[in-house]
């Protein structure tokens, strides 16, 4: 019953693009643009959360590892004239090996001079990609990144690109189900919950958090290089602290350290202010006000208070 | 009692094909959140405003306008969101605006894909010249000047006022990086030699160490690219540093909103003489309803979008609506490439080959804690090469 | 200015263990209860700048109150993302508000200019510089001398025992946010009339503030005012002599430096004022 609705469900995603040209011929494109944003901030979303959720290290400096995924391949694809698949290995290979560098000195700080210390991270980076005008253009932004193409394949249609975030989308699921639920997500979360007797059970905290971080990282970087493709231009803007702050929002609302608790999140905070189309700056206090009840009353995010709800009726 | 049947059926068939003439949609895109949110809610202000305007006058040939608006948080990804959102959800018929360069760029090829004609009232990028009309794009056209145009034509004034060395000191942004760069090849071609150039972030509350670099370099002139907002506490650490530099402004600093911020002190900005291409007082009934509705000055992005409705997009309409009966994006386009005002507040507004229109430069002077204008250029493409 | 808001968060982090996102949204309230009485009621510049801490300490106490009362026995995620969307919600809440337009609030002062053999300062920044001096002295005493002073010492040093010896521990904290709000203010009542006042200037503070505390040693009170006047010259050196716009990294690149050579920050022992 549960593999039948969630094929249901899947056939239902992929059919997405058919159904909404039936559905509101007029604003498919729209609808698409924003799924495909959907698409691309939860894989964003989760990459964040296999640092956060389940190694538990607050990092601020995700921001950073897309960017410099996003100018990786922007850089590659325009100056080099890389093909697009080249580009997206490079873009994830430097965002995971800067990660790697960065995190052998950085996990040697504790929770809050970490978080404090990924935060200076980013702001540099960001500093950086505005600075270094010779490379990354400045605030003049890299225009001009070619649509991609796989071999003969280009992908040009919105509906081409929507099947595009969501194969990263699920390719990002899978390996964050992967990473987190055999023996390695089990010592990633003896990591997160006790420090100390993770180390006296033989489990190496510092490796494992690496692994994590860095793994999040080059997916970060990977999920850049498709954002950047999709726009077709890249600007310093896109790598600000705000990212930071739509991240937390979306994984903390839906739920720390649970895949579908983020895939929640991010629908909340993507695809609805579309729908509901409030002001902007309400819209933020909105969030804000949202957050700050969620985290206070419900550390577990808006996914554990939907499941406690549906298993309530369910038990009834 | 027949006739009088007949009679409220025409009346009813006459206000119903009246009612039915659908409205003409404008939307208006630019940054209505962050932390440039101040140029959106300007857009909002003066697009409404003058949609107001033109529908109190009964509209454009009996087509009432409405306005709606989207956020482009002057980030290129946001501004593809607002392009979608207008033209997809609003059903937009044109699209005013990004005002911000990173915005415009990124809106461009979203434009060129879903056919909607985008008409840019501020982005000073030159590359959006180069990239429209005949540039591949035909769907953006621009009314403001970009800076390497204000460059060249600037730089052959201050050469004419007798300036032989200048420094550039510029915002770290699209704006002030794009117009650094246009200012170094436009001081060499007129022969001022470029001593340093300097960048410092917006809404930075210490101008003390770049200007203490500045005094170090010592030219005769400084160039700033500088909006209002900075340009109060700069001009008064400038002088609170004791520099006696001449100093041309690109950006904001010679402006009502300027003068509004240091009422206290109006004369500290005195000297400066600013380019730009609108300024209070070039339409003082645009004024007189700004200021009665918002109880500030006019602001010029607000005010830029509202003179690009008026005198580029309107007059676009009225020959979409004469020559093809309808103004669909497709015919707004292409009625946009015959628009030929002579005397909008900001000087001819014609499109080139690129989609550019060659407005006015305008010289703009503060003395005696007031602004005069100093003088109007044209402008010309002949100046750039 | 920087030491003094960098001295409010400090206090926060050594007492209460906690990082105030929103700290630098206080500054952000206390410059426009500064500019609301001194700009729009007409009330005198030292009545004005007495008027905006003191309006801060009610924000504090509320504050306190409203948030931080639930969240401080939660874990440091909870904190860090509860303060952060305080933060999200105060500076949207202002721009509404008030509006973008940055406020201007010049004084007297801050016009006037001396000039002593060619260095040029405006009388505002000595003023700045004389209440900074006699803010931190009184800081001081209240810290080492009073009995409330005594307890956020000692709960800063070992909250259990505190709770076990009977200090509230949740009026300490009261006290505490109070007390820094009211630092965020002043000093925003002091430096506001040198620049602009809008919506955002906290977010950037916050950080700034923040790269003090870490280098002076968390939660080390003395420490992160003198880590502060360290990060204010390095930004100024750094401006002046290698690069304006790298200067903000530079900064932060020192913080980092500090961070990696000596993790409990330059002055810092433990957690403790």
């Amino acid at each position: 019953m549960r593999r039948a609705s969630a094929l249901g469900f899947a056939v239902l995603v992929v059919a997405a693009p058919w159904l909404i040209a039936a559905a509101v011929p007029r604003q498919q494109r729209y609808v698409l643009h924003v799924l495909i944003f959907t698409a691309l901030f939860a894989a964003l979303a989760l990459s964040y959360d296999l640092v956060v959720g389940h190694v538990g290290s607050l990092s601020l400096a995700h921001p950073a590892f897309f960017g410099i995924g996003a100018y990786t391949a922007a850089i590659l694809a325009t100056a080099a004239g890389w093909p697009f698949a080249a580009g997206l290995l490079a873009a994830v290979l430097v965002a995971a090996v800067v990660a790697a560098l960065v995190g052998v000195p950085l996990f040697r700080l504790a929770e809050h001079a970490f978080a404090v210390g990924t935060l200076g991270l980013a702001l540099v980076a960001s500093i950086v990609a505005n600075n270094w005008v010779e490379v990354t253009r400045g605030p003049l932004c890299i225009t001009g990144i070619p649509k991609p193409a796989l071999g003969s394949l280009a992908v040009t249609t919105l509906p081409a690109y929507y099947w595009l975030a969501l194969s990263a989308l699920a390719a990002v699921v899978l390996l964050y189900r992967g990473l987190t639920t055999f023996r390695l997500g089990r010592a990633f979360h003896a990591v997160r919950d006790n420090e100390p007797l993770a180390g006296a059970a033989g489990i190496d905290p510092l490796k494992y958090r690496l692994l994590a971080f860095t793994v999040g990282a080059g997916l970060a970087g990977g999920i850049g290089a498709l954002y950047a493709h999709y726009l077709s231009v890249m600007c310093p803007e896109e790598m600000t602290i705000g990212l930071t702050v739509n991240l937390l929002v979306i994984v903390f609302l839906g739920g720390v350290g649970s895949l579908r608790g983020v895939l929640v999140g991010a629908v909340l905070f993507t695809a609805l202010p579309e729908v509901l189309r409030l002001a902007p700056t309400w819209r933020l206090v909105i969030y804000g006000l949202l957050l700050l009840l969620v985290v206070v009353r419900s550390p577990e995010g808006i996914e554990s208070l939907l499941r406690r709800a549906i298993g309530a009726r369910a038990a009834r | 009692m027949r006739l009088a049947l007949a009679l409220a059926t025409l009346l009813f068939l006459a206000f119903s094909a009246g009612a039915q003439a659908p409205p003409i949609k404008i939307g208006f895109a630019s940054a209505m959140s962050g932390p440039a949110a101040i140029t959106g809610e300007g857009v909002r202000w003066g697009g409404t405003l003058a949609v107001e305007e033109i529908n109190a006058k009964g509209g454009v040939m009996g087509r009432k306008l409405e306005a709606y608006f989207a956020d482009n948080k002057a980030q290129p990804g946001e501004a593809v969101s607002a392009v979608r959102k207008l033209a997809d959800v609003d059903q937009v018929d044109v699209i005013i605006g990004q005002t911000h360069s990173g915005a415009c760029l990124g809106a461009m090829p979203v434009v060129k894909e879903i056919g909607i004609p985008m008409v840019v009232e501020s982005c000073s990028h030159p590359k959006i010249r180069e990239l429209s009309g005949k540039g591949g794009n035909e769907w953006t056209f621009r009314v403001a000047l970009d800076d390497e145009i204000m460059a060249y034509t600037f730089a052959r004034y201050m050469a004419k006022q007798g300036v032989k060395t200048s420094s550039v000191l510029a915002m770290n942004n699209d704006f002030g990086r794009g117009a650094a760069t246009a200012y170094e090849a436009a001081f060499r071609k007129a022969g001022v030699k470029l001593v340093s150039t300097e960048f410092f972030d917006p809404g930075q509350p210490d101008y003390r160490p770049v200007l203490a670099r500045l005094k170090r370099a010592n030219p005769e002139a400084i160039l700033g690219v500088i909006l209002a907002s900075d340009g109060a506490p700069f001009l008064r650490q400038f002088r609170e540093l004791g520099l006696t530099q001449k100093v041309y402004a690109r950006g904001s600093l010679a402006s009502a909103e300027f003068l509004h911020q240091v009422r206290d002190n109006p004369r500290v900005g005195d000297g400066v003489v600013e380019a730009s291409y609108w300024i209070t007082g070039l339409d003082p009934d645009w004024d007189r309803k700004w200021t009665e509705r918002h109880k500030i000055p006019p602001r010029i992005h607000g005010s830029l979008a509202a003179i690009t409705l008026k005198w580029a997009v309107v007059p676009a309409l009225e020959i979409a609506l004469k020559k093809h009966g309808k103004a669909d994006r497709a015919s707004i386009r292409a009625a946009l490439t015959e628009v030929d005002v002579k005397d909008s507040p900001l000087g001819p507004i014609k499109f080139d080959a690129n989609h550019q229109a060659w407005i006015n430069m305008i010289l703009i002077e503060m003395r005696d804690g007031q602004l005069r204008i100093l003088e109007k250029l044209p402008t010309s493409p002949a100046f750039l090469n | 200015m920087y030491a003094m808001v960098a001295a409010g968060l400090a206090l926060m982090l050594g007492v209460a263990r906690l990082i105030n996102f929103a700290h630098g949204e206080f500054f952000m309230l206390g410059a426009y209860a500064f500019w609301f009485a001194y700009r729009e009621l007409g009330v005198p510049y030292p009545l004005a700048a007495v008027l905006a801490p003191a309006v801060m300490v009610a924000f504090g106490i509320a504050y306190q109150h409203g948030v931080i009362r639930a969240i401080l026995p939660r874990s440091w995620h909870v904190q860090l993302i509860a303060t952060l969307a305080t933060s999200i919600v105060l500076t949207n809440l202002a721009i509404i508000a008030l509006g973008t337009q940055p406020k201007e609030v010049p004084t007297v002062l801050s016009a006037r200019i001396l000039d002593v053999g060619g260095v040029r300062v405006a009388w505002q920044r000595l003023l700045v510089l004389g209440a900074s001096v006699v803010i931190f002295w009184a800081l001081h005493r209240f810290v080492a001398r009073t009995r409330t002073g005594r307890a956020m010492r000692a709960l800063s040093q070992n909250r259990e025992a505190c709770a076990v010896v009977g200090v509230d521990v949740q009026r300490v904290a009261m006290v505490t946010f109070a007390l820094s709000a009211a630092l965020a203010a002043a000093a925003a009542a002091l430096v506001s009339p040198l620049f602009n006042i809008f919506p955002d200037m906290g977010t950037a503070l916050t950080l700034k503030a923040f790269a003090a505390v870490v280098v002076g040693g968390f939660g080390y009170v003395n420490g992160a005012i003198a880590a502060s006047f360290l990060i204010g010259l390095t930004e100024a050196l750094a401006g002046s002599y290698v690069s304006y716009a790298y200067k903000d990294a530079i900064a932060f690149l020192v913080m980092l430096a500090v961070l990696l050579w000596r993790p409990q920050g330059l002055f810092g022992r433990r957690l403790g004022i």
